[in-house]
């Protein structure tokens, strides 16, 4: 029975070859496509899988209210993890991490970088690290030790075998003995840390640490299983105020399992996360899986006066409905099967530059049974969706009727195609609107003021002899004619990390603990930056001069309230410093928002050098002199350093993906949908041969022929439109929410969509009309 | 075998209401050849599709076999149908995607013959057909003579108590005609009861009965030759 149902199949198929490939190929783009961003979901939903406790993981979350909202943060105390563990019960280990940075690790005359982190012994324990080498109990016993990943053990040493008790300068100042070789971490888990180093030794370099009110490190908490939380959460809300008076800190665990996809805090609630890109993602996913499907329902349809005799016969020799109910379907199953052939093909070409779009390194492996058996699922599905109204719709011919040959009234199945390709050029118009939107908004950002000129601006970390040199590098830079300004700052141009509530001024009100960036910043920056000053001055080029001075940001003047804001004394801790200027506006951290309030301290040191090369320079020239200028002034570092407005662009690669996904998907679904027309097309034109023959007969012309046909399949297109531009608005209206800094939607967006299918499908219909419109009627007449 | 009594059936458009049967009862009795003739709209089609449980009569009474079978939905009639009934059509209605030994074997696998026996019973017919060596051949192969065999071959293979032949020669020359009724006698006297659809007076000689219609009714029953059960 199921031989004579492939056999058929196939047969069927084949005869119609044309059709058939449509079909085939439709699906197998929706299949290949779906299943590539199925694997991108798995990724994402299994993120942190590497832990086997991670259910008992949890992070501190930091809530601080200010007048308008509450700011969350994960960072924390340097004094909270030691008395996590002693205060609260139920929590069994916790541990400090500090926030990720690079050194320079040398042995011998090799040179090299990596990320890694500061963490207390029971981080090891908590996050069950692999030793390959050394353990965790006793890999931090000595104070200037370091623990490697494989890799960079490999790349250090070449070799990871006895490497343990070897030693490694690292930053150029002091050896530190490899006590501990771990295991590579995965991509898809939230640590990238390629060393770790003793949190004991961060805390002799880092004051701040032994103060409650100070935050900036990370501090995890490792739950005994089956731990109450709220009974934690309850204790740890108003935890610091315990330990400082007066501090309105509010902190709570947050579990590991959603550290990946929904770390998105507003007003101190988690709202949603990279969650909303793997439901968005799941959805066009299956969106297109039904657009293909979609066609194969038409087609079939369509086609149905073509089987109908052999459903009649069928009938009549005795099968039942349902045994052709499954006959039909096991055909959409058999097309679906040969569809995921192809779609496997297709995705193996495309994995590679799937990965490069997502930046991940995605692995298909048909032989691990979770990815096989979704793949065998999708393409149930797909023959299941596909093949279940063409099946109940053939099936319920009456064979008296189609036997005698008289022409299938379609009723139904007219409408219900009528009403698919409408739902198909409706999303393929959506996501055109989308994707337009999307870039629009990135652009709009991307062209934004942002208060201080990312062009020409060079940085690089601080390291090694470029403190102590600064003096002689920035007066040889200046001399080289390549560079209009050089200073140093606590953060880089883009992310100021650290922020602090503890200052305070006149007429604070001290429920109100805005946070304030701050950061320290020597003499020209504000020149090398490009920020201009609104009132007062910038700092001398004497530090000492302006030691107890501060500029602050327009939003900072704004939070204080205070017009005249230079000459105002604003205390931070204990200590009164004097406002001397006001600077406009520069966006930092977050390019979407209003810029947060700032300060700027004047210092004589800093973690990153910037470089201001002047308007003209060619950089063909110029960067080969500034890595002259630094090699000879910082020997022992490679000069490794970024551009700032490379790193502008790349802050936008959620949305820039998201922006090439919804073009890809709006071009696909296109692509899928005109499939269907042009199938659709051809079948009209064939069984509109005779009528066309006649009417040509009559007198038709071409011309008037080939619209006719080709209107029935626009006005379509055009229903199409109007159903989809409310919806289009409302989704994008709703996604451009997310962003203070939002553009309109202009009208015109939609007119460019609406017409851009309307031409695509024009272009997949007239083909059809004309070769119909200009066949011989005689022919066409003889035939029938 | 069959009895129909003042068998009803009407088709209705929006505002003409055509009857194709008015009335009409017959008789036939097992291993009986019935021919029934007629001008066009006369009817016969649409008694032979309710013969052959195709369609639903509007009124009356068709007793099959001493069971009253007008009212049967349509999975009693498919079921009915496949063990009981093989059809000849004019235009033969092979399935053109299936070779000749398939479309012989599909009434066995929707009765649900197994393979092997399946094997040996088309062969068998096919043999009897003289069509034995086009097994393998599509429908579009052969000539129309031999489609016409194959559908009798079909028709014939599950042994069923009655053949519903309509038109069986009208699409053929009359030497491929006369060997397809040859066909239809041999099968008759073998015990099959056969009702026959022509408009072919040469062809309805071949049966023991002509009953011919007119709007619906039976005008007249001519007995060609002695039935005897």
């Amino acid at each position: 029975m199921l031989k004579n149902y492939f056999k058929i199949a196939f047969r069927n198929l084949w005869k119609q070859k044309g059709y058939s490939a449509l079909n085939i190929f439709g699906l197998a783009i929706g299949i290949a496509c779906a299943s590539l961003i199925f694997l991108w979901v798995q990724d994402e939903v299994s993120f942190d899988d590497y832990f086997a406790n991670k259910a008992d993981l949890y992070k501190i979350k930091t809530f601080l209210a200010d007048k308008n909202s509450i700011n969350t943060y994960d960072a924390t105390s340097g004094l909270l993890a030691a008395n996590l563990s002693a205060d609260i019960p139920g929590v069994e280990n916790s541990a400090r991490s500090s926030v990720i940075s690079q050194k320079l690790f040398s042995i011998n005359e090799k040179n090299l970088n990596a990320k890694g982190n500061y963490v207390d012994p029971a981080f090891l324990d908590m996050f069950e690290l692999k030793f390959l080498k050394g353990s965790p109990s006793t890999a931090f016993n000595q104070l200037y030790s370091v623990i490697l990943t494989q890799n960079l053990a490999n790349r250090i040493f070449g070799s990871t075998d006895n490497v343990i008790g070897k030693s490694v300068k690292i930053n150029t100042e002091k050896e530190y003995v490899v006590s501990g070789i771990i295991e590579d971490l995965p991509d898809n888990m939230s640590f990238e840390f390629e060393w770790l180093l003793p949190f004991k030794v961060y805390e002799q370099e880092n004051n701040w640490l032994e103060y409650w009110a100070s935050i900036g490190v990370n501090t995890y908490a490792e739950l005994e299983p089956k731990t109450d939380i709220t009974a934690i959460n309850k204790t740890l809300y108003n935890y610091i105020s315990t330990k400082h008076k007066g501090s309105i800190m509010k902190m709570s665990l947050y579990p590991m399992s959603r550290w990946r996809l929904y770390d998105t805090f507003e007003n101190g609630k988690e709202i949603t996360g990279r969650i909303k890109y793997v439901k968005l993602f799941s959805l066009i996913a299956w969106i297109i899986l039904i657009i293909a499907c979609i066609n194969f329902m038409n087609l079939s349809t369509a086609r149905s006066q073509k089987r109908a005799g052999e459903v009649g016969i069928r009938k009549v020799l005795g099968a039942g409905k349902n045994r052709l109910i499954f006959q039909f379907m096991s055909e959409s199953i058999i097309t679906a099967l040969i569809a995921t052939l192809l779609a496997v093909l297709l995705i193996y070409i495309s994995l590679p530059f799937f990965n490069i779009l997502v930046e991940k390194e995605l692995l298909v492996n048909f032989f691990d049974p979770l990815h096989l058996s979704s793949l065998l699922s999708i393409t149930l599905l797909c023959g299941v969706i596909s093949g279940i109204f063409p099946a109940y719709y053939l099936s319920s011919f009456k064979p008296v009727k189609v036997l005698k040959g008289l022409k299938i009234k379609e009723g139904s199945a007219r409408w219900v195609r009528k009403g698919l390709v409408v739902a198909q050029f409706s999303v393929s118009v959506i996501l055109i609107i989308s994707t337009i939107l999307i870039y629009q908004q990135i652009q709009h950002i991307k062209d934004r003021n942002l208060g201080f000129d990312k062009e020409h601006l060079v940085y690089a970390s601080v390291n090694g002899n470029i403190q102590k040199n600064f003096d002689p590098i920035k007066n040889e830079l200046l001399q080289s004619g390549f560079v209009d300004n050089v200073s140093m700052s606590t953060n880089t141009p883009l992310d100021k990390g650290s922020s602090a509530a503890n200052f305070s001024w006149q007429g604070k009100n001290p429920e109100n603990q805005v946070m304030i960036t701050y950061e320290g910043v020597t003499p020209d920056y504000l020149k090398t930056m490009g920020i201009s000053v609104k009132t007062g001055r910038d700092f001398y080029a004497n530090t000492d001069a302006d030691s107890t001075n501060i500029i602050v940001n327009q939003a900072f003047a704004d939070v204080v309230g205070n017009k005249n804001i230079v000459g105002s004394t604003i205390q931070w801790e204990n200590e009164p410093l004097t406002v001397v200027g006001v600077v406009n506006d520069f966006v930092y951290n977050n390019l979407y928002e209003k810029s947060s309030p700032l300060v700027l301290y004047a210092s004589a040191s800093g973690n990153y050098l910037n470089i201001r090369f002047k308007r003209n320079t060619d950089l063909a020239n110029a960067l080969p002199a500034l890595k002259n200028i630094m090699a000879q002034n910082n020997p022992s570092y490679p000069f490794e350093y970024k551009f700032a407005d490379e790193q502008f662009e790349k802050s936008f690669k959620t949305e820039t993906l998201i922006g090439e996904l919804a073009g890809i998907f709006a071009a696909l679904a296109i692509l899928i949908s005109c499939l269907g027309l042009f199938g659709l097309a051809a079948y009209t034109a064939e069984q509109r041969t005779k009528e066309i023959g006649v009417r040509k007969i009559l007198g038709a012309s071409v011309q008037g022929l080939t619209a006719s046909l080709s209107l029935d399949f626009l006005k379509l297109v055009g229903l199409s439109c109007i159903i989809s531009f409310p919806f289009a608005w409302w989704i994008m209206d709703d996604w451009l929410q997310n962003y203070a800094y939002r553009i309109n939607i202009d009208w015109w967006v939609f007119a460019i969509a609406g017409l851009a299918a309307v031409l695509i499908a024009l272009l997949s219909v007239s083909y059809q009309a004309i070769k119909a419109a200009i066949a011989n009627p005689v022919k066409s007449l003889r035939t029938e | 075998m069959i009895k129909i009594k003042d068998l009803e059936k009407y088709y209705a458009t929006e505002d003409v209401k055509t009857i194709a049967l008015n009335k009409l009862s017959f008789e036939v009795k097992e291993g009986e050849f019935v021919a029934v003739m007629g001008p066009s709209g006369c009817g016969k089609s649409t008694l032979l599709n309710i013969l052959g449980l195709l369609d639903d009569p509007d009124g009356g009474s068709f007793l099959f076999n001493g069971t009253e079978v007008a009212g049967y939905n349509e999975r009693k009639r498919a079921n009915l149908r496949k063990h009981n009934l093989g059809f000849v059509f004019q235009s033969f209605n092979l399935i053109d995607e299936l070779t000749v030994f398939e479309n012989v074997e599909l009434p066995l696998i929707y009765t649900g013959v197994k393979p092997a026996e399946r094997k040996q019973r088309v062969e068998e017919v096919l043999e009897k057909m003289g069509i034995m060596h086009r097994r393998k051949h599509f429908p579009q192969q052969l000539s129309g003579g031999q489609q016409q065999r194959v559908a009798v071959a079909r028709a014939v293979v599950n042994h069923p108590k009655l053949i519903l032949a309509d038109e069986p020669t009208g699409n053929l020359d009359s030497s491929n005609g006369n060997d397809v009724m040859d066909l239809l006698t041999e099968l008759n006297s073998a015990g099959t009861t056969i009702i026959m659809v022509t408009h072919s007076e040469h062809d309805a000689k071949y049966s023991h009965r002509i009953i011919r219609m007119l709007d619906g009714q039976k005008v007249t029953e001519n007995i060609l030759s002695e039935f005897t059960h």
